[in-house]
């Protein structure tokens, strides 16, 4: 198939993919990319490409040839490679906590399958909560990114506040860059709690589905009154006491909501929020068992996208700055060589080496999504309890060597040979949720589905080369105004 | 007879499974596997060797699917086979330098320059 002739090149590995109209997309080693028609490719790949040529030299300044210096090459390539894998250096860095199971709210597709406020069993005691931050405090990372989650944290202020303590003593001596993030429905705030979260530049997660008639389709307190209004009412409050830029919100895009993403990006805009997460609904707690009338298909949640992304792009260029953060962070992946640490998009997984969820009882997981699953029953992949298993045991269990070694995309049957392994990664918690086995089955998961679909229409829209939308990413991954993009 | 048949491109075994038979001069195992792989949400793969330098691909349709896809599928799995045997090749002529720069990446400097020397 390819010609035995001497080439007077040397090529190196990358990855390609045909595209509609006659020409292929190549990514190399370092996660560059090319557009190149499917003569030149016959061409290049049979030693036949002019050395003077453009596309030769094209394919030249990106690395995927050389026919000159060899060495010097494979040190660019080597070096681009270390930096897009500079996570592995730090290891565990996120930690989130999870200080209670109850919640006041029962949204229909809570993943966490929170219980009643009135059970007074899902709380974390102070003993665990501080086991939990001398556990997290082990961790080599040089950064410890703290999240509490529920449940409702709000339910157990009082060991937060004890955990944020506790740990602000423990780096006076560790000096470790120190970040918390708490993730509440705002519903139980009030201004002394907010004083604190102040104190500690502690960020605030909420949560919003849209306007008050989308929102409240899902998020319903226990007692019947309207999630989207007693949002709405401390959202005020939130921003005069820690300032507009530490709450950000996050979307559960359901049946409802699907078809009216632009009207929930209106509702973000109004309410001031910088951007969105187009988060679909993921297959865990009540979403998992309400999917017949919470879900739909991955096709559909892609045309959502791309509708909702139009629209976007065009706010942007209208003057309103406002971001999708997946794609932006996906951009980030395609154009830099930068380590990004979003957990599911890493390879090996982030699961346990990047970030690890504590449970109010001290079992450890690696994932929320693998917290989720213990919840509805399911505990394999439980790493071990801070009460009775020592740091090494925990993280450097049997089962963190074989989430690593099964969750690089590098060997992963369906990812080894896909042109988008670069820029994407694995979930083995999600693959186990789907099939039962953590190294899954490419074909069908919706995972491999959703994220290829969205990082073909970025390529579509990077090949089109629009002006004003290359201009609108690129403000995202600068952080930079448009017009300062434009000056 | 289709002209699909016609062309000797595959055979049927009662409307329900196709047969591919491809050469094994041309197609390697792990270019089948990988190919074949894909199509497996849509059907059931069965891969035996056939007469002497032939390999066989049986395709069924799953239950969910229709029979009638597997023509199209077919023309889509030999383009993927050839795809993915170009891959092969390439790595074979080139696979060698995606471990030079991996361990070049990850080495600790004082084995590299170790090494160097």
């Amino acid at each position: 198939m390819i010609n035995d002739k001497r080439t007077n090149y040397l090529i190196f590995p990358f990855t390609f993919h045909r595209l509609p109209d006659q020409e292929l997309l190549l990514v190399n080693q370092a996660g560059e990319f090319i557009f190149i028609s499917s003569q030149d490719f016959d061409s290049f790949i049979n030693g036949l490409l002019g050395t003077k040529s453009q596309i030769f030299l094209d394919l030249k300044s990106k690395h995927f040839v050389t026919d000159t210096d060899k060495q010097r090459a494979i040190d660019l390539l080597a070096t681009k490679l270390r930096t897009r894998k500079g996570f592995l250096r730090n290891f565990t860095a996120l930690h989130m906590i999870v200080v209670t199971t109850r919640c006041n709210f029962r949204c229909d597709y809570c993943h966490a399958s929170s219980t009643a406020p009135e059970q007074r069993d899902g709380n974390m005691a102070l003993g665990t909560a501080e086991k939990v931050v001398d556990m997290i405090f082990r961790s080599p990372s040089s950064t410890i990114k703290i999240e509490f989650q529920g449940g409702e944290p709000i339910l157990n202020w009082k060991i937060v506040k004890k955990i944020v303590e506790y740990a602000q003593s423990l780096n006076r001596h560790k000096h470790k860059h120190l970040e918390f993030v708490i993730c509440t429905n705002l519903t139980l705030v009030d201004e002394s709690i907010l004083k604190f979260l102040r104190r500690y530049q502690i960020a605030i997660s909420t949560s919003l589905d849209g306007p008050k008639e989308l929102h409240d389709m899902h998020r319903m307190s226990r007692n019947g009154q309207s999630g989207y209004d007693l949002f709405k009412e401390k959202l005020d409050l939130v921003r005069n006491v820690v300032g507009q830029d530490m709450c950000s919100a996050l979307l559960t895009v359901t049946k409802s909501n699907v078809n009216r993403l632009r009207d929930v990006i209106n509702e973000y805009v109004d309410l001031g929020f910088s951007g969105i997460f187009l988060r679909a609904l993921n297959p865990y707690g009540r979403a998992k068992l309400g999917r017949e009338r919470l879900g739909y298909s991955t096709e559909e949640f892609l045309e959502a996208y791309r509708d909702a992304m139009a629209y976007i792009i065009e706010l942007n260029l209208q003057g309103k700055r406002f971001v999708e953060f997946y794609t932006s962070l996906l951009l980030q992946r395609i154009f830099t060589p930068f380590s990004t640490g979003f957990m599911d998009l890493q390879s090996p997984s982030g699961a346990g080496i990047s970030g690890a969820i504590y449970d109010y009882d001290g079992e450890v997981y690696p994932s929320d999504e693998a917290r989720m699953l213990a919840r509805i029953g399911d505990k394999k992949f439980s790493m071990g309890n801070v009460h009775e298993d020592s740091y090494d045991h925990i993280f450097s269990g049997s089962l963190i060597h074989r989430l690593v070694r099964d969750s690089c995309v590098e060997t992963l049957p369906g990812c080894a040979s896909c042109v988008f392994q670069m820029y994407c990664g694995a979930d083995p918690v999600r693959n186990y949720a789907e099939t039962e086995d953590i190294v899954g089955h490419r074909p069908t998961s919706e995972f491999c589905k959703k994220n290829m679909g969205i990082i073909k229409y970025l390529f579509e829209m990077i090949k089109e080369n629009n002006d004003n939308v290359m201009d609108v990413f690129f403000s995202w991954m600068t952080k930079r105004s448009l017009e300062e993009m434009r000056k | 007879m289709t002209n699909f048949e016609r062309k000797g491109f595959f055979i049927t075994d009662s409307g329900e499974k196709l047969l591919v038979k491809l050469s094994k001069q041309f197609y390697e195992k792990p270019a089948v596997m990988a190919a074949a792989y894909k199509f497996t949400h849509k059907c059931t793969v069965l891969i035996e060797p056939l007469d002497e330098g032939y390999v066989g691909v049986w395709f069924q349709a799953k239950n969910n699917e229709s029979p009638d896809m597997l023509p199209g599928l077919i023309n889509d799995f030999c383009n993927e086979l050839i795809d993915q045997q170009v891959r092969l090749d390439l790595d074979k002529r080139y696979g060698g330098l995606r471990d030079t720069i991996f361990e070049h990446a990850f080495l600790p400097t004082e084995s590299f320059s170790k090494k160097q020397k």
